[in-house]
């Protein structure tokens, strides 16, 4: 049995409008306008048991939309879903106790008490007995490395520590899935590595479904074996991650600093210069890693002046969609 | 049950986190006493008798201390409803397995209660240096009855103006009508003693008078049918608006618009 099985899946909201001025703001009073969004259309999958899935996409895709309806917190206009055999909306307490969920926008821990007594409070939420309460969160508090952050107010923990609480959290009570909704969202390179490598390690150890709602592709790379990329409520594209890469993830955007100027024609063999900086210390270049190999371009920077910082990056997932919309055309 | 008193627990710790915070919080009610002492003072010598409608100006200032408790220590769900669907919150109290509606009310409780004490302690001590000592102890319980009733009327109307925020967001408004409700015919600014008899019989027919006046009437009046009489009335707004809620709830569940996705 699928951990999830979505079929025709359609959520509208209905937006009200209002221009801009005093006789607007009247006329909305007496007649106000509302126009119709559909946040997902006609979505379709499937999602095997202890899979790592990414469900990317711009924002606005419609990514948060669907996890909360797979949730059971929001009712679909239309279509059916079922998650770990219950139908979320109808079975929303049922389902709460076999997945986990993280919203990375929002916290759930208790902002002005350390987070061991949100992890408590949850203990008792979903009814584990205190030893086996206790027993988990030692075992999360060594996976997450977070031992010495528990007894401290949730408010004085950076972002990347806050979120390493927060995920394992969502894990206190051994669910069949856990549904991630952009957990990397706001955190730094080294952060972003950190919570990736614990949610992986949990996630296989203890045969976790993971469904991962992203607009970064690097957490793509990072967590899932298959993608589902989605934009205006519709999937776009779904295969394996190392597909996707293979055929649209195959360009890299390099930003160097140097110590001193560049010349205004800066090149560097292999490599489109996208932007000379107007002060000319920083420049901005794509090149294709099936042409170029990445330690060539990057040799050939090294020689061209001093580094003083270099950022390598995927190209934007707006970029990798178009890719894809030309590639189907 | 035990993962609600859990919730009772972990509101009622984060209420404590701050306790400077609490207790300035609570100073506020020390102006209120003094300038509800001082214009009643005037309106009770002006009466001759130092009596009104049988209330002395020490009952009237104890009922009004126990109002005052009551309004500005009870829980502002409606608004604390709406800010969770506006900034997207509600979305990790819906997924968890227990009732949201009975997540509320303890929730509620753990923070109401500490910063009920602080007032009632602290506006106690001005108005018994002010007016005199409390009422007899006698009424003490009956009142605590009829407050935990006042309380729960009010939680269920909140909780109510609340709910209307999963299909409009907004409802400052309502909450904003509501409690000038309860101000006037509720008997928090004028106990319904002084009003004439008509505009008695109608606020007794709704139930802001079960939300105010009567926990604090019998507290400082304390009369065993007239104490039946109210709660018997409080009871039964407590089980309509108490039905009303539960029903507004689940429809208002399939209408949830969540900001941010």
């Amino acid at each position: 049995m699928p951990a999830i099985r979505v079929t025709n899946l359609t959520k509208t909201f209905r937006t009200k409008h209002k221009a801009a001025g005093l006789a607007a703001s009247l006329r909305s009073l007496v007649r106000p306008q509302y126009s119709t969004v559909e946040a997902v259309r006609n979505l379709s999958f499937e999602m095997e048991a202890g899979e790592l899935l990414g469900f990317i996409g711009p924002n606005g895709a419609g990514k948060s939309t669907t996890i909360k309806i797979l949730t059971g917190i929001l009712y679909p206009t239309s279509g059916e879903a079922e998650v770990l055999g219950f139908i979320p909306w109808k079975q929303r307490r049922k389902l709460a106790y076999h997945i986990g969920t993280v919203f990375g926008q929002r916290p759930q821990l208790w902002y002005h008490l350390p987070a061991i007594d949100t992890f408590t409070l949850f203990g008792k939420i979903y009814e584990l007995e205190d030893r086996e309460a206790k027993k988990r969160i030692g075992k999360l508090s060594e996976a997450f490395e977070i031992r010495d952050l528990l007894q401290i107010p949730v408010r004085k923990l950076s972002l990347g520590q806050r979120m390493r609480c927060e995920v394992a959290a969502s894990l206190l009570h051994k669910p069949k899935l856990l549904l991630l909704d952009e957990p990397s969202i706001g955190l730094d390179v080294v952060a972003k590595q950190h919570i990736r490598d614990a949610i992986r390690e949990m996630a296989v150890h203890e045969n976790v479904g993971v469904l991962l709602t992203s607009h970064d592709a690097g957490d793509l790379e990072a967590l899932c074996k298959r993608v589902i990329i989605i934009n205006h409520g519709q999937i776009v594209y779904q295969d394996k991650v190392s597909t996707l890469k293979r055929s649209h993830l195959t360009s890299k955007l390099v930003e160097v600093r140097y110590a001193e100027q560049v010349p205004v024609d800066f090149q560097i063999p292999g490599t489109e210069t996208v932007k000379v900086a107007r002060e000319r210390y920083g420049v901005k270049l794509r090149f294709e890693t099936r042409h170029t190999a990445v330690e060539q371009v990057m040799a050939a920077l090294s020689a061209a002046g001093t580094l003083v910082d270099i950022t390598i990056s995927d190209p934007p997932l707006e970029e990798v969609i178009a890719s894809i919309y030309q590639t189907a055309s | 049950m035990k993962k609600y008193l859990a919730i009772f627990k972990i509101n009622l710790l984060n209420n404590l986190a701050y306790p400077a915070e609490l207790i300035t919080r609570a100073l506020m009610i020390l102006i209120f006493m003094w300038i509800f002492f001082q214009l009643w003072a005037v309106a009770f010598s002006e009466s001759g008798t130092g009596f009104l409608s049988g209330l002395s100006l020490r009952e009237a200032i104890w009922y009004f201390l126990l109002a005052e408790t009551l309004e500005l220590g009870r829980p502002r769900l409606a608004r604390l409803i709406s800010e969770q669907v506006k900034d997207g919150s509600i979305a990790y109290l819906l997924n968890k397995p227990y009732d949201f509606l009975i997540y509320q009310l303890f929730a509620g409780l753990g923070e109401s209660l500490p910063r009920m004490a602080m007032l009632f302690l602290l506006g106690g001590g001005l108005v018994w240096a002010m007016a005199g000592p409390p009422p007899g102890i006698s009424g003490w319980p009956l009142a605590a009855i009829l407050l935990a009733g006042a309380w729960l009327l009010h939680f269920c109307f909140n909780a109510l103006i609340g709910l209307a925020a999963f299909v409009s967001e907004e409802v400052a408004p309502f909450e904003w009508i509501y409690q000038k409700f309860t101000f006037v015919l509720g008997g928090m600014l004028i106990p319904l003693d002084f009003y004439p008899v008509w505009l008695q019989s109608i606020s007794k027919a709704l139930p802001f008078a079960y939300m105010m006046y009567a926990p604090a009437r019998i507290f400082v009046k304390p009369e065993w049918s007239h104490f039946l009489q109210l709660l018997s009335n409080q009871a039964g707004w407590l089980v309509l608006m108490g039905g009303l809620l539960i029903l507004a709830y689940a429809r208002g569940l399939r209408r949830l618009a969540i900001n941010g996705g």
